[in-house]
């Protein structure tokens, strides 16, 4: 894969994530610092649950359908359980924040301003993925060829996994945003929308263990972030526009 | 969204200061990690330099395990005591009063770093590209940069930013030169540079706790290179004004030892420092801060303060043997006069070797110890303003380094390459 070829295919993972950082998150120190502990986080929970499957892989090829399945429903759920507990935490650094403010004679956090947290949240556990599933196996690959994998052989396989990156770093984004709203607001059905729709994108990605199941797999996923995408914009848009209506804080 | 100019929220401007220090940490990582991927990839690794470091043991990749963990553990130790050895001699210095020699070392010590270090990287960039460029002109090209280089640490009259580019600059050669080091030795040594930083800083007759005493007594600046970030003008929030000046010094030998110096030493000076956290503005202390120090002079001249260093020199004649002297980095975190956080050079030095060793397996241990460091760095940061005391900054972000790039290489990346490679994320 040359250089030009590599570029490529990090930005097609990583571009929207370095948009939305040059125009949102470059400002604004707070979130630069947010953006960088919440990649950490979930670097971290990648490396507890790799230090759990550690003695089980690589999986032989009988185990492999069912294996996965565990694999991923393992994996997804440990995920939501940290989520919830970055929630809690989030939760207590509000309330410095706040009095923070108030000792300096500063407004209190604005709707948008927690909003753009959980965004920041969100990015970096976007980026987490993006660059441990995408990103790290780039580099080795630069030199003359390039890598096909057997069950999806339309594309590289340097492309697919950018493309389905790209995929779970909208999902990654906007799911922060979304969870940390339900759970401010108690709503259930946003606090289930976020671990069911990770734990249907995890599934989809199942489909592509089968022959040909990339053809399929990944414009579900496309759908998959594309739902929570609007998703999100609306839950967005209503509350901003309640907050305008009534001046009154919904958090 | 409000038609009416709000007023700035604080998340626009907390944490300022610390993304200001994380930048050039990150850029010189960064450009480590570049260069080992470029220059390490043409040569072959086995080119490795003797040193200072690997005059006990010189690792060979036939020896078994016992063998380069026992040589390595040698040559770490002879590291370590060669440089409290030396940190004891700039004290000895420090205490005679001997600072202009140490100013005039320090400058030397850059010209060197830039010159020499600095024309071989250059040298290898220009066979790797096959830059067109005849011998002449890049002598002159490269003994100009040398120069404003010397001056730009030396003098105080230069924009900061281009103080700034060249300090990262020297500890992007310096740890580039670190890297050279057998892989056994490399990461003992950061261990060990990392405890010493410890014990030096916090025992009560650790060299580095000795000099910020005396510093203190006297009410002097250590000679040393520290970046000084650019201070935030604080219009809304004069959090910044608050001095908690950390020093974290950072024996001769590729930085070592940091020591953190609490600005509560200087009490004579400053009274109201202790109370002050960082978070709570200070509009007295700032001042205070700033009427004693005039107009940012004294950092400047902080800034300027000679480097008391051992200089790696490394004499690349095919002929010779390499002989390394070390550089001395003096490092340190601390509060410059402006109420900007100072880092000094050494920790830059040594989080870029430990990045640049990362770099030399895979770039995934690469992003973990990147994320691990500045997680590092922002806790000792922390620790800090909580302890208010001297802390050594070096042993948090270097053993998270190490812990981080260790459980990489031996849990995640086969989890990764597992489930990537059939497509399977999450």
């Amino acid at each position: 894969m040359t250089v030009a070829a590599g570029i490529g295919y990090a930005l097609i993972a990583l571009g929207p994530a370095l948009a939305l950082f040059t125009a949102l998150i470059s400002t604004k120190p707070f979130l630069i610092l947010t953006l960088v502990s919440s990649t950490l986080l979930w670097l971290i929970t990648l490396i507890v649950l790799s230090a759990l499957w550690r003695a089980f892989l690589p999986f032989q090829a009988t185990q492999f359908g069912w294996s996965y399945f565990i694999l991923i429903l393992t994996c997804i759920v440990f995920q939501e359980a940290v989520r919830f507990l970055l929630w809690t935490a989030y939760r207590k650094l509000e309330h410095v924040l706040n009095d923070f403010a108030d000792r300096v004679s500063k407004p209190r956090l604005y709707l948008t301003d927690k909003m753009q947290i959980a965004l920041a949240g969100g990015l970096g556990h976007g980026l987490a993925h993006g660059v441990f599933f995408c990103l790290s196996l780039l580099t080795p690959a630069f030199g003359p060829a390039t890598f096909y994998v057997q069950k999806c052989s339309q594309m590289p396989f340097f492309l697919v996994s950018a493309m389905i990156a790209l995929a779970f770093v909208i999902i990654h984004t906007f799911s922060m945003v979304i969870a940390f709203k339900g759970f401010a607001e108690q709503n259930k059905v946003d606090q289930l929308f976020v671990p069911i729709v990770h734990l249907v994108a995890g599934m989809l990605t199942l489909v592509n263990l089968a022959s040909g199941g990339c053809m399929i797999g990944i414009p579900m996923l496309y759908l998959v972030a594309l739902a929570t995408l609007i998703y999100c914009g609306k839950m967005v848009f209503r509350s901003l526009t309640e907050v305008q209506s009534s001046q009154g804080n919904s958090w | 969204m409000a038609q009416n100019p709000k007023p700035r929220s604080i998340i626009e401007s907390l944490g300022e200061e610390i993304v200001r220090i994380i930048t050039p940490v990150s850029i010189c990582m960064f450009s480590v990690v570049i260069l080992v991927s470029i220059l390490n990839n043409s040569e072959s690794s086995s080119a490795s330099i003797t040193s200072v470091a690997t005059i006990a043991y010189s690792e060979d990749s036939s020896d078994s395990f016992w063998d380069k963990f026992e040589g390595a553990l040698l040559n770490s130790l002879v590291f370590v005591a060669v440089v409290t050895v030396v940190t004891f001699i700039l004290v000895l210095l420090f205490y005679l009063r001997c600072t202009s020699f140490l100013k005039y070392y320090m400058g030397f010590s850059a010209f060197l770093v830039l010159g020499f270090m600095g024309g071989e990287i250059g040298l290898f960039l220009n066979q790797y590209f096959s830059v067109p460029v005849d011998c002449v002109t890049f002598l002159l090209v490269l003994f100009n940069f040398t120069v404003v280089g010397v001056l730009a640490v030396f003098m105080s009259k230069m924009a900061i930013f281009v103080t700034q580019g060249y300090l990262v600059v020297i500890g992007m050669l310096v740890a580039y030169w670190f890297t050279l080091l057998p892989e056994w030795t490399t990461w003992m040594l950061l261990v060990a540079m990392s405890l010493y930083d410890l014990a030096a800083v916090l025992l009560p007759g650790g060299p580095l706790r000795l000099l910020v005493e005396l510093a203190m007594a006297r009410d002097e600046d250590i000679p040393a290179l520290v970046y000084e970030a650019r201070p935030v003008l604080a219009s809304d929030l004069s959090p910044r004004e608050n001095v908690i000046p950390r020093r974290l010094w950072r024996e001769p030998r590729s930085g070592d030892s940091t020591l953190n110096e609490n600005m509560t030493t200087r009490s004579n000076v400053v009274p109201n420092v202790n109370a002050v956290s960082r978070l709570e503005s200070s509009q007295t202390v700032g001042s205070i801060v700033n009427a004693e120090e005039g107009q940012g002079s004294r950092g400047i001249s902080e800034l300027t303060a000679p480097l008391i260093e051992h200089r790696i020199n490394v004499q690349m004649h095919l002929a010779q043997q390499a002989v390394e002297t070390e550089n001395l980095v003096l490092e340190g975190i601390g509060l410059g006069s402006s109420g900007a956080i100072k880092l000094g050079l050494g920790d830059f030095i040594f989080y870029s070797v430990l990045v640049g060793r990362a770099a030399m397996y895979d770039f995934m241990t690469v992003y973990a110890c990147y994320l691990a460091i500045i997680a590092g760095l922002g806790i000792t940061l922390v620790l800090l303003a909580f302890y208010q005391k001297a802390l050594p900054a070096l042993p948090v972000s270097v053993l998270l380094g190490v812990l981080f790039y260790l459980l990489t290489r031996l849990l995640l990346e086969v989890f990764v390459v597992q489930c990537s490679v059939n497509l399977i994320m999450f």
